[in-house]
Protein backbone atom coordinates (compact mmCIF):
# COMPACT_ATOMS: atom_id res chain seq x y z
CA UNK A 1 0.00 0.00 0.00
CA UNK A 2 1.29 3.45 -0.83
CA UNK A 3 0.40 7.25 0.75
CA UNK A 4 -0.12 9.00 -2.37
CA UNK A 5 -1.02 12.81 -2.23
CA UNK A 6 -2.69 14.03 -5.66
CA UNK A 7 -2.49 17.59 -6.20
CA UNK A 8 -5.15 19.45 -8.53
CA UNK A 9 -7.35 22.41 -8.24
CA UNK A 10 -10.28 20.54 -10.40
CA UNK A 11 -12.26 18.72 -7.52
CA UNK A 12 -14.30 16.73 -9.80
CA UNK A 13 -11.22 15.42 -11.58
CA UNK A 14 -9.33 14.40 -7.46
CA UNK A 15 -12.47 12.74 -6.45
CA UNK A 16 -13.26 10.27 -9.12
CA UNK A 17 -8.86 10.10 -9.22
CA UNK A 18 -9.26 9.03 -5.30
CA UNK A 19 -11.88 6.56 -5.39
CA UNK A 20 -9.77 4.78 -7.82
CA UNK A 21 -7.00 5.17 -6.16
CA UNK A 22 -8.38 3.85 -3.19
CA UNK A 23 -9.73 1.09 -4.96
CA UNK A 24 -6.14 -0.12 -5.95
CA UNK A 25 -5.54 -0.06 -2.62
CA UNK A 26 -3.34 2.70 -1.54
CA UNK A 27 -4.16 5.52 0.42
CA UNK A 28 -4.99 8.88 -0.70
CA UNK A 29 -4.59 12.96 0.13
CA UNK A 30 -5.31 15.96 -1.76
CA UNK A 31 -4.32 19.24 -1.86
CA UNK A 32 -6.15 21.88 -4.11
CA UNK A 33 -2.98 24.37 -4.06
CA UNK A 34 0.19 24.31 -3.86
CA UNK A 35 0.13 26.02 -0.56
CA UNK A 36 -2.24 23.26 0.85
CA UNK A 37 0.31 20.60 -0.55
CA UNK A 38 3.05 22.10 1.90
CA UNK A 39 0.83 21.73 4.40
CA UNK A 40 0.49 18.21 3.77
CA UNK A 41 3.89 17.65 3.20
CA UNK A 42 4.72 19.01 6.65
CA UNK A 43 2.70 16.58 8.47
CA UNK A 44 2.48 13.33 6.47
CA UNK A 45 5.55 11.48 4.42
CA UNK A 46 4.46 10.35 1.19
CA UNK A 47 5.28 7.62 -1.34
CA UNK A 48 4.15 9.32 -4.75
CA UNK A 49 3.19 12.36 -5.30
CA UNK A 50 -0.01 13.11 -8.12
CA UNK A 51 1.02 16.79 -9.33
CA UNK A 52 -0.77 19.03 -11.62
CA UNK A 53 1.17 21.33 -13.65
CA UNK A 54 -1.21 24.46 -13.01
CA UNK A 55 -2.20 25.19 -10.00
CA UNK A 56 -3.83 28.21 -9.02
CA UNK A 57 -1.00 29.67 -6.92
CA UNK A 58 1.62 28.02 -9.16
CA UNK A 59 2.88 25.56 -11.40
CA UNK A 60 3.54 22.00 -9.54
CA UNK A 61 7.40 22.09 -10.62
CA UNK A 62 8.00 24.76 -8.23
CA UNK A 63 7.56 21.76 -5.81
CA UNK A 64 10.36 19.93 -7.31
CA UNK A 65 12.66 21.37 -4.93
CA UNK A 66 11.17 21.11 -1.93
CA UNK A 67 10.27 17.19 -2.83
CA UNK A 68 13.80 16.17 -3.26
CA UNK A 69 14.71 18.08 0.13
CA UNK A 70 12.58 15.59 1.90
CA UNK A 71 14.64 12.76 3.59
CA UNK A 72 12.58 10.70 1.67
CA UNK A 73 11.76 11.81 -1.43
CA UNK A 74 8.55 10.49 -3.12
CA UNK A 75 7.81 9.56 -6.64
CA UNK A 76 6.80 12.23 -8.76
CA UNK A 77 3.93 12.10 -11.45
CA UNK A 78 3.30 15.32 -12.68
CA UNK A 79 -0.60 15.94 -14.96
CA UNK A 80 -1.20 18.01 -17.28
CA UNK A 81 -5.19 18.88 -19.07
CA UNK A 82 -2.39 20.77 -21.68
CA UNK A 83 -1.11 18.16 -24.24
CA UNK A 84 0.69 21.56 -26.15
CA UNK A 85 3.06 21.24 -22.61
CA UNK A 86 3.94 17.94 -23.09
CA UNK A 87 7.56 18.64 -24.63
CA UNK A 88 7.91 21.55 -21.87
CA UNK A 89 7.07 18.92 -19.29
CA UNK A 90 9.28 15.48 -20.83
CA UNK A 91 12.19 18.52 -20.78
CA UNK A 92 11.65 19.13 -16.93
CA UNK A 93 10.82 15.75 -16.14
CA UNK A 94 14.14 13.74 -16.87
CA UNK A 95 14.21 10.01 -15.98
CA UNK A 96 12.98 10.65 -12.27
CA UNK A 97 9.74 12.07 -12.50
CA UNK A 98 7.13 10.68 -15.00
CA UNK A 99 4.31 12.62 -16.76
CA UNK A 100 0.71 11.94 -17.67
CA UNK A 101 -1.42 13.91 -19.82
CA UNK A 102 -5.36 14.42 -19.52
CA UNK A 103 -7.39 12.97 -20.20
CA UNK A 104 -6.44 9.70 -17.63
CA UNK A 105 -7.02 6.50 -17.46
CA UNK A 106 -7.40 4.33 -14.90
CA UNK A 107 -4.88 2.05 -16.36
CA UNK A 108 -2.60 5.26 -16.34
CA UNK A 109 -2.93 5.65 -12.68
CA UNK A 110 -2.20 1.95 -12.30
CA UNK A 111 0.66 2.07 -14.10
CA UNK A 112 2.21 5.24 -12.50
CA UNK A 113 1.73 3.91 -9.28
CA UNK A 114 3.03 0.37 -9.63
CA UNK A 115 6.16 1.95 -11.89
CA UNK A 116 5.17 -0.32 -14.40
CA UNK A 117 4.11 -0.36 -17.53
CA UNK A 118 0.73 -0.54 -18.80
CA UNK A 119 1.44 -3.16 -21.98
CA UNK A 120 0.41 -6.08 -20.58
CA UNK A 121 -2.92 -4.72 -20.27
CA UNK A 122 -2.92 -3.58 -23.51
CA UNK A 123 -2.24 -7.35 -24.93
CA UNK A 124 -5.38 -8.64 -22.89
CA UNK A 125 -7.69 -6.45 -25.25
CA UNK A 126 -6.82 -8.02 -28.09
CA UNK A 127 -8.24 -11.20 -28.19
CA UNK A 128 -11.38 -11.43 -28.77
CA UNK A 129 -13.91 -13.77 -27.34
CA UNK A 130 -17.00 -14.33 -29.65
CA UNK A 131 -20.16 -14.48 -28.30
CA UNK A 132 -18.11 -13.56 -24.97
CA UNK A 133 -17.71 -17.00 -24.58
CA UNK A 134 -14.84 -18.47 -27.24
CA UNK A 135 -11.68 -17.63 -27.61
CA UNK A 136 -9.71 -18.70 -31.03
CA UNK A 137 -9.19 -17.11 -34.54
CA UNK A 138 -7.78 -20.45 -36.54
CA UNK A 139 -10.07 -21.34 -39.80
CA UNK A 140 -12.22 -24.58 -37.69
CA UNK A 141 -13.40 -21.99 -35.45
CA UNK A 142 -14.47 -19.27 -37.83
CA UNK A 143 -16.26 -22.32 -39.43
CA UNK A 144 -17.78 -23.29 -35.67
CA UNK A 145 -18.77 -19.39 -35.15
CA UNK A 146 -20.95 -19.07 -38.22
CA UNK A 147 -22.85 -22.32 -37.42
CA UNK A 148 -23.35 -20.87 -33.80
CA UNK A 149 -24.89 -17.54 -35.63
CA UNK A 150 -26.70 -19.24 -38.02
CA UNK A 151 -28.19 -22.31 -35.52
CA UNK A 152 -29.06 -19.50 -32.88
CA UNK A 153 -31.39 -17.73 -34.65
CA UNK A 154 -33.69 -21.01 -35.84
CA UNK A 155 -35.32 -22.83 -32.77
CA UNK A 156 -33.74 -26.12 -33.50
CA UNK A 157 -31.66 -29.27 -31.28
CA UNK A 158 -28.12 -29.12 -31.38
CA UNK A 159 -25.63 -32.15 -30.93
CA UNK A 160 -22.85 -31.29 -30.18
CA UNK A 161 -19.67 -33.59 -30.69
CA UNK A 162 -16.05 -33.72 -29.57
CA UNK A 163 -13.33 -34.96 -27.45
CA UNK A 164 -13.58 -34.73 -24.16
CA UNK A 165 -12.33 -31.42 -23.30
CA UNK A 166 -13.00 -29.52 -26.34
CA UNK A 167 -15.38 -26.98 -25.09
CA UNK A 168 -18.70 -28.38 -25.92
CA UNK A 169 -20.20 -27.00 -22.84
CA UNK A 170 -18.69 -23.55 -23.50
CA UNK A 171 -20.46 -23.34 -27.35
CA UNK A 172 -23.92 -24.80 -25.51
CA UNK A 173 -23.48 -21.61 -23.71
CA UNK A 174 -22.19 -19.44 -26.51
CA UNK A 175 -25.61 -21.07 -28.64
CA UNK A 176 -28.18 -19.48 -25.89
CA UNK A 177 -26.30 -16.53 -25.23
CA UNK A 178 -26.41 -15.89 -29.12
CA UNK A 179 -30.05 -16.78 -29.48
CA UNK A 180 -31.06 -14.04 -27.05
CA UNK A 181 -33.72 -15.86 -25.58
CA UNK A 182 -35.00 -14.57 -22.96
CA UNK A 183 -35.75 -17.97 -20.88
CA UNK A 184 -33.32 -19.94 -18.83
CA UNK A 185 -30.27 -22.00 -19.19
CA UNK A 186 -30.37 -25.43 -17.70
CA UNK A 187 -28.11 -27.99 -17.50
CA UNK A 188 -27.81 -31.43 -16.43
CA UNK A 189 -25.71 -34.50 -16.83
CA UNK A 190 -27.21 -37.54 -18.28
CA UNK A 191 -24.38 -39.62 -17.27
CA UNK A 192 -24.53 -38.53 -14.02
CA UNK A 193 -27.83 -39.85 -12.20
CA UNK A 194 -29.16 -43.33 -12.19
CA UNK A 195 -30.82 -45.26 -13.95
CA UNK A 196 -34.37 -44.70 -11.22
CA UNK A 197 -33.27 -41.16 -10.77
CA UNK A 198 -32.86 -40.16 -14.66
CA UNK A 199 -36.77 -39.86 -14.75
CA UNK A 200 -37.29 -37.24 -12.06
CA UNK A 201 -34.18 -35.20 -13.07
CA UNK A 202 -35.69 -34.97 -16.68
CA UNK A 203 -39.11 -34.38 -16.48
CA UNK A 204 -40.25 -34.49 -12.18
CA UNK A 205 -42.14 -36.15 -10.10
CA UNK A 206 -45.22 -35.57 -8.13
CA UNK A 207 -45.23 -35.93 -4.19
CA UNK A 208 -45.51 -39.21 -3.03
CA UNK A 209 -44.18 -40.74 -6.89
CA UNK A 210 -41.32 -43.23 -4.97
CA UNK A 211 -39.81 -43.72 -1.82
CA UNK A 212 -38.37 -40.03 -1.06
CA UNK A 213 -40.51 -38.20 -3.41
CA UNK A 214 -41.28 -35.88 -0.55
CA UNK A 215 -42.27 -32.90 -2.20
CA UNK A 216 -43.16 -31.81 -5.61
CA UNK A 217 -39.76 -31.31 -8.22
CA UNK A 218 -39.82 -30.00 -11.66
CA UNK A 219 -37.73 -31.93 -14.60
CA UNK A 220 -35.36 -29.51 -16.32
CA UNK A 221 -37.78 -29.64 -19.21
CA UNK A 222 -39.94 -27.80 -16.82
CA UNK A 223 -37.20 -25.12 -15.59
CA UNK A 224 -35.66 -24.90 -19.02
CA UNK A 225 -39.56 -23.18 -20.52
CA UNK A 226 -38.53 -21.07 -23.00
CA UNK A 227 -34.83 -21.31 -22.93
CA UNK A 228 -32.24 -23.97 -23.08
CA UNK A 229 -31.64 -27.24 -21.82
CA UNK A 230 -28.24 -28.33 -22.25
CA UNK A 231 -28.21 -32.15 -21.88
CA UNK A 232 -24.13 -33.65 -21.26
CA UNK A 233 -23.19 -36.86 -21.92
CA UNK A 234 -26.44 -37.93 -23.76
CA UNK A 235 -25.03 -41.08 -24.55
CA UNK A 236 -24.65 -42.08 -21.33
CA UNK A 237 -28.07 -42.44 -20.94
CA UNK A 238 -29.32 -45.65 -19.96
CA UNK A 239 -31.19 -46.65 -23.43
CA UNK A 240 -34.33 -47.92 -21.60
CA UNK A 241 -35.29 -44.54 -20.56
CA UNK A 242 -34.52 -43.04 -23.91
CA UNK A 243 -38.44 -44.22 -25.09
CA UNK A 244 -39.41 -41.56 -22.52
CA UNK A 245 -36.84 -38.88 -23.68
CA UNK A 246 -38.25 -39.14 -27.16
CA UNK A 247 -42.31 -38.70 -26.12
CA UNK A 248 -40.84 -35.31 -24.91
CA UNK A 249 -38.95 -34.55 -28.18
CA UNK A 250 -42.14 -35.43 -30.51
CA UNK A 251 -45.00 -34.30 -28.23
CA UNK A 252 -43.20 -31.53 -26.81
CA UNK A 253 -45.52 -32.62 -23.16
CA UNK A 254 -43.97 -33.86 -20.27
CA UNK A 255 -45.75 -36.14 -17.73
CA UNK A 256 -44.12 -35.95 -14.33
CA UNK A 257 -43.02 -39.15 -13.01
CA UNK A 258 -46.22 -39.97 -11.05
CA UNK A 259 -48.45 -37.62 -12.60
CA UNK A 260 -51.29 -37.73 -14.86
CA UNK A 261 -51.16 -33.69 -16.06
CA UNK A 262 -49.09 -33.39 -19.42
CA UNK A 263 -47.25 -30.33 -18.82
CA UNK A 264 -46.46 -28.86 -22.18
CA UNK A 265 -42.66 -27.90 -22.64
CA UNK A 266 -40.85 -25.49 -24.99
CA UNK A 267 -37.14 -25.16 -25.28
CA UNK A 268 -34.39 -25.88 -27.53
CA UNK A 269 -32.24 -29.19 -26.58
CA UNK A 270 -29.01 -29.07 -26.85
CA UNK A 271 -27.44 -32.44 -26.18
CA UNK A 272 -23.59 -33.31 -26.42
CA UNK A 273 -21.19 -36.22 -26.65
CA UNK A 274 -17.87 -37.19 -26.85
CA UNK A 275 -18.52 -39.81 -29.16
CA UNK A 276 -18.24 -40.47 -33.50
CA UNK A 277 -21.30 -40.04 -35.10
CA UNK A 278 -20.05 -43.42 -36.19
CA UNK A 279 -19.61 -45.11 -33.14
CA UNK A 280 -22.98 -43.39 -31.75
CA UNK A 281 -24.31 -45.65 -35.02
CA UNK A 282 -22.51 -48.78 -34.39
CA UNK A 283 -22.53 -48.97 -30.45
CA UNK A 284 -25.88 -48.16 -30.16
CA UNK A 285 -25.76 -45.87 -27.56
CA UNK A 286 -28.15 -43.86 -28.82
CA UNK A 287 -32.09 -45.13 -30.14
CA UNK A 288 -31.43 -44.24 -34.02
CA UNK A 289 -35.03 -41.78 -33.69
CA UNK A 290 -33.10 -40.30 -30.94
CA UNK A 291 -30.19 -39.73 -32.47
CA UNK A 292 -32.32 -38.09 -35.40
CA UNK A 293 -34.63 -35.59 -33.04
CA UNK A 294 -31.34 -34.38 -31.36
CA UNK A 295 -29.44 -33.92 -33.80
CA UNK A 296 -31.33 -31.41 -36.12
CA UNK A 297 -28.37 -29.49 -36.58
CA UNK A 298 -24.98 -31.29 -35.55
CA UNK A 299 -21.85 -29.83 -34.62
CA UNK A 300 -18.54 -31.30 -34.41
CA UNK A 301 -15.99 -28.64 -32.25
CA UNK A 302 -12.60 -28.83 -33.45
CA UNK A 303 -10.11 -30.59 -31.05
CA UNK A 304 -6.90 -28.26 -29.97
CA UNK A 305 -4.55 -29.94 -32.39
CA UNK A 306 -6.82 -28.85 -35.12
CA UNK A 307 -6.41 -25.63 -34.19
CA UNK A 308 -2.97 -25.00 -33.38
CA UNK A 309 -2.61 -21.92 -33.95
CA UNK A 310 -5.38 -20.65 -31.36
CA UNK A 311 -3.12 -21.66 -28.39
CA UNK A 312 -0.65 -19.32 -28.19
CA UNK A 313 -4.16 -16.78 -27.57
CA UNK A 314 -5.76 -19.85 -25.35
CA UNK A 315 -2.49 -20.13 -23.28
CA UNK A 316 -2.30 -15.92 -22.66
CA UNK A 317 -6.03 -16.12 -21.71
CA UNK A 318 -5.21 -18.78 -19.01
CA UNK A 319 -2.50 -17.06 -17.61
CA UNK A 320 -4.33 -13.43 -17.79
CA UNK A 321 -7.20 -15.34 -15.80
CA UNK A 322 -4.64 -16.82 -13.26
CA UNK A 323 -2.92 -13.58 -13.03
CA UNK A 324 -6.24 -11.48 -12.14
CA UNK A 325 -7.39 -14.27 -9.56
CA UNK A 326 -3.92 -13.91 -7.65
CA UNK A 327 -2.13 -10.63 -8.34
CA UNK A 328 0.87 -12.63 -10.28
CA UNK A 329 1.75 -11.14 -13.20
CA UNK A 330 3.09 -13.91 -15.32
CA UNK A 331 3.68 -13.92 -19.12
CA UNK A 332 4.70 -16.06 -21.78
CA UNK A 333 8.12 -15.90 -23.68
CA UNK A 334 7.78 -16.22 -28.02
CA UNK A 335 9.47 -20.34 -27.38
CA UNK A 336 7.48 -21.34 -24.26
CA UNK A 337 4.07 -20.75 -26.89
CA UNK A 338 6.16 -22.75 -29.62
CA UNK A 339 6.72 -25.60 -26.74
CA UNK A 340 2.96 -25.60 -26.13
CA UNK A 341 2.25 -25.81 -29.72
CA UNK A 342 4.36 -28.42 -30.28
CA UNK A 343 2.25 -31.14 -28.12
CA UNK A 344 -0.78 -32.57 -29.43
CA UNK A 345 -3.11 -32.35 -26.53
CA UNK A 346 -5.04 -35.20 -26.06
CA UNK A 347 -7.39 -33.60 -23.58
CA UNK A 348 -8.00 -30.48 -25.78
CA UNK A 349 -8.79 -27.21 -23.68
CA UNK A 350 -9.43 -28.30 -20.44
CA UNK A 351 -6.06 -29.74 -20.59
CA UNK A 352 -3.87 -26.83 -22.03
CA UNK A 353 -5.71 -24.99 -19.20
CA UNK A 354 -5.21 -27.36 -16.31
CA UNK A 355 -1.73 -27.25 -17.40
CA UNK A 356 -1.07 -23.32 -17.43
CA UNK A 357 -2.81 -23.41 -14.23
CA UNK A 358 -0.33 -25.91 -12.99
CA UNK A 359 2.77 -24.03 -14.53
CA UNK A 360 1.75 -21.01 -12.92
CA UNK A 361 1.50 -21.94 -9.48
CA UNK A 362 4.83 -23.67 -9.91
CA UNK A 363 6.50 -21.08 -10.72
CA UNK A 364 7.68 -18.18 -9.15
CA UNK A 365 5.57 -15.57 -7.78
CA UNK A 366 6.91 -12.69 -7.51
CA UNK A 367 8.40 -13.31 -11.31
CA UNK A 368 6.83 -13.04 -14.59
CA UNK A 369 8.66 -16.11 -15.82
CA UNK A 370 7.01 -18.83 -15.92
CA UNK A 371 8.51 -22.48 -15.36
CA UNK A 372 7.49 -24.57 -17.85
CA UNK A 373 8.07 -28.82 -16.36
CA UNK A 374 10.48 -30.70 -19.14
CA UNK A 375 7.73 -32.36 -20.10
CA UNK A 376 3.77 -32.15 -20.43
CA UNK A 377 2.74 -35.14 -18.53
CA UNK A 378 -0.71 -36.49 -19.22
CA UNK A 379 -1.53 -40.40 -19.09
CA UNK A 380 -3.73 -39.74 -21.99
CA UNK A 381 -0.81 -38.12 -24.07
CA UNK A 382 0.96 -40.19 -26.64
CA UNK A 383 3.52 -37.34 -27.04
CA UNK A 384 4.73 -36.74 -23.84
CA UNK A 385 7.87 -34.82 -24.46
CA UNK A 386 8.00 -31.66 -24.67
CA UNK A 387 11.40 -30.82 -26.46
CA UNK A 388 10.38 -30.51 -30.31
CA UNK A 389 10.66 -33.50 -32.34
CA UNK A 390 13.19 -32.95 -34.56
CA UNK A 391 16.79 -30.89 -32.81
CA UNK A 392 19.83 -29.79 -33.75
CA UNK A 393 22.39 -32.26 -32.15
CA UNK A 394 20.73 -35.59 -32.36
CA UNK A 395 22.17 -37.98 -34.02
CA UNK A 396 20.41 -39.28 -37.81
CA UNK A 397 20.55 -42.78 -36.34
CA UNK A 398 18.13 -41.56 -33.15
CA UNK A 399 15.72 -39.68 -35.30
CA UNK A 400 15.33 -42.71 -37.11
CA UNK A 401 14.77 -44.82 -33.78
CA UNK A 402 11.56 -43.03 -33.25
CA UNK A 403 10.46 -42.62 -36.38
CA UNK A 404 10.60 -46.26 -36.69
CA UNK A 405 8.97 -46.66 -33.68
CA UNK A 406 6.36 -43.86 -34.05
CA UNK A 407 5.04 -45.46 -37.50
CA UNK A 408 4.90 -49.47 -35.90
CA UNK A 409 3.01 -47.56 -33.36
CA UNK A 410 0.55 -46.07 -35.49
CA UNK A 411 -0.13 -49.80 -37.59
CA UNK A 412 -0.15 -51.12 -34.57
CA UNK A 413 3.00 -53.15 -34.94
CA UNK A 414 2.43 -54.58 -38.66
CA UNK A 415 5.93 -54.55 -39.93
CA UNK A 416 4.76 -54.99 -43.41
CA UNK A 417 2.55 -51.91 -43.56
CA UNK A 418 5.38 -49.77 -41.24
CA UNK A 419 7.78 -50.57 -44.03
CA UNK A 420 5.71 -49.62 -46.62
CA UNK A 421 4.62 -46.39 -45.03
CA UNK A 422 8.62 -45.67 -44.07
CA UNK A 423 9.66 -46.73 -47.86
CA UNK A 424 12.20 -49.58 -46.84
CA UNK A 425 11.84 -52.89 -47.64
CA UNK A 426 10.52 -55.46 -44.84
CA UNK A 427 13.78 -56.80 -44.32
CA UNK A 428 15.33 -53.16 -43.60
CA UNK A 429 12.58 -53.14 -40.75
CA UNK A 430 13.76 -56.45 -39.45
CA UNK A 431 17.69 -55.54 -39.64
CA UNK A 432 16.79 -51.79 -38.16
CA UNK A 433 14.81 -54.00 -35.05
CA UNK A 434 17.37 -56.70 -34.82
CA UNK A 435 19.93 -53.60 -34.60
CA UNK A 436 17.72 -52.18 -31.73
CA UNK A 437 18.09 -55.39 -29.64
CA UNK A 438 13.64 -55.09 -30.02
CA UNK A 439 13.21 -58.47 -31.96
CA UNK A 440 14.62 -60.89 -29.95
CA UNK A 441 11.89 -60.29 -27.71
CA UNK A 442 9.34 -60.45 -29.83
CA UNK A 443 10.31 -63.56 -32.32
CA UNK B 1 -5.00 34.65 -36.91
CA UNK B 2 -3.17 37.08 -34.58
CA UNK B 3 -1.31 36.28 -31.64
CA UNK B 4 -4.18 37.60 -29.70
CA UNK B 5 -6.75 36.16 -31.08
CA UNK B 6 -4.30 32.73 -31.10
CA UNK B 7 -4.46 33.31 -27.17
CA UNK B 8 -8.10 33.34 -26.77
CA UNK B 9 -8.70 30.45 -28.93
CA UNK B 10 -6.42 28.50 -26.69
CA UNK B 11 -8.30 29.89 -23.53
CA UNK B 12 -11.49 28.39 -25.16
CA UNK B 13 -10.13 25.05 -25.96
CA UNK B 14 -8.80 24.75 -22.33
CA UNK B 15 -11.95 25.32 -21.34
CA UNK B 16 -13.78 22.88 -23.47
CA UNK B 17 -11.28 20.08 -22.57
CA UNK B 18 -12.12 20.56 -18.91
CA UNK B 19 -15.21 19.00 -18.79
CA UNK B 20 -13.82 16.42 -21.44
CA UNK B 21 -11.28 15.24 -19.13
CA UNK B 22 -14.17 15.12 -16.39
CA UNK B 23 -16.10 12.72 -19.26
CA UNK B 24 -13.59 10.59 -19.25
CA UNK B 25 -12.51 9.91 -15.63
CA UNK B 26 -16.48 9.73 -14.70
CA UNK B 27 -16.72 6.98 -17.35
CA UNK B 28 -13.59 4.98 -15.98
CA UNK B 29 -16.26 5.20 -12.82
CA UNK B 30 -18.91 3.77 -14.46
CA UNK B 31 -16.65 0.83 -15.72
CA UNK B 32 -15.40 0.27 -12.19
CA UNK B 33 -19.39 0.17 -11.27
CA UNK B 34 -20.27 -2.07 -13.65
CA UNK B 35 -17.26 -4.66 -12.68
CA UNK B 36 -18.69 -4.05 -9.37
CA UNK B 37 -15.85 -2.49 -7.93
CA UNK B 38 -17.23 0.17 -6.53
CA UNK B 39 -21.10 0.79 -5.36
CA UNK B 40 -23.09 0.95 -8.57
CA UNK B 41 -25.12 4.21 -7.23
CA UNK B 42 -21.81 5.77 -8.16
CA UNK B 43 -22.11 5.27 -11.46
CA UNK B 44 -26.00 7.03 -11.64
CA UNK B 45 -24.03 9.97 -9.66
CA UNK B 46 -20.84 9.88 -12.67
CA UNK B 47 -23.47 9.67 -15.27
CA UNK B 48 -25.02 12.79 -14.35
CA UNK B 49 -21.91 14.26 -13.94
CA UNK B 50 -20.71 13.39 -17.48
CA UNK B 51 -24.22 14.85 -18.83
CA UNK B 52 -23.29 18.25 -16.74
CA UNK B 53 -20.05 18.29 -18.41
CA UNK B 54 -21.08 17.57 -21.40
CA UNK B 55 -23.46 20.37 -21.71
CA UNK B 56 -20.51 22.08 -19.95
CA UNK B 57 -18.17 20.91 -22.93
CA UNK B 58 -20.97 22.48 -25.76
CA UNK B 59 -21.69 25.54 -24.02
CA UNK B 60 -17.46 26.75 -23.81
CA UNK B 61 -17.88 25.69 -28.03
CA UNK B 62 -20.99 27.49 -28.76
CA UNK B 63 -19.21 30.66 -26.47
CA UNK B 64 -16.10 30.11 -28.74
CA UNK B 65 -17.61 30.63 -31.76
CA UNK B 66 -19.85 33.63 -30.75
CA UNK B 67 -16.95 35.04 -29.75
CA UNK B 68 -15.17 34.73 -32.93
CA UNK B 69 -18.25 35.11 -34.84
CA UNK B 70 -17.93 38.71 -33.35
CA UNK B 71 -14.53 39.31 -34.08
CA UNK B 72 -15.41 38.82 -37.52
CA UNK B 73 -18.63 41.18 -37.41
CA UNK B 74 -16.42 43.94 -36.02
Amino acid sequence: MLTVLLVDDDAEFTEVACTIIEFLGHEVLTAATLEEARDWLKKETFDHVLLDFMLPDGSGAHLFDELNALPKRPRITLITGHPSVKGVIKGLCGPNIDYLVKPIQREDIEAVLTGKPKVVEDTSEKIEKHFDLLIGESAPMRELYKLIERVSRTSANVMLLGESGVGKEVVAAAIHRASQSEGPYVVTNCGAFSKELIGSELFGHEKGAFTGAVGRKEGVFEQAEGGCLFLDEITEMPIDMQPNLLRVLENKVVIRVGGTKTIPVNCRVVSATNRTMEEIAQSKVLREDIYFRLAVFPITIPTLRERKEDIPLLAKTFIEEFNKDNGSKFSWQESQLNTLQAYDWPGNVRELRHFVHRAAIMSDPTKQVIELPKTIESPFAKKQSTAPALQAGRTIEDVEKELIYATLEKVNGNKTMAADMLGISTKTLYNRLHAYGDLVKED
Amino acid sequence: MTEDEFARLSTYVHDARKPLNRISMQAELVKMALNGEVPAQKAMAALDKIITSAKDCSDSLSDMTSDFGDTLLD
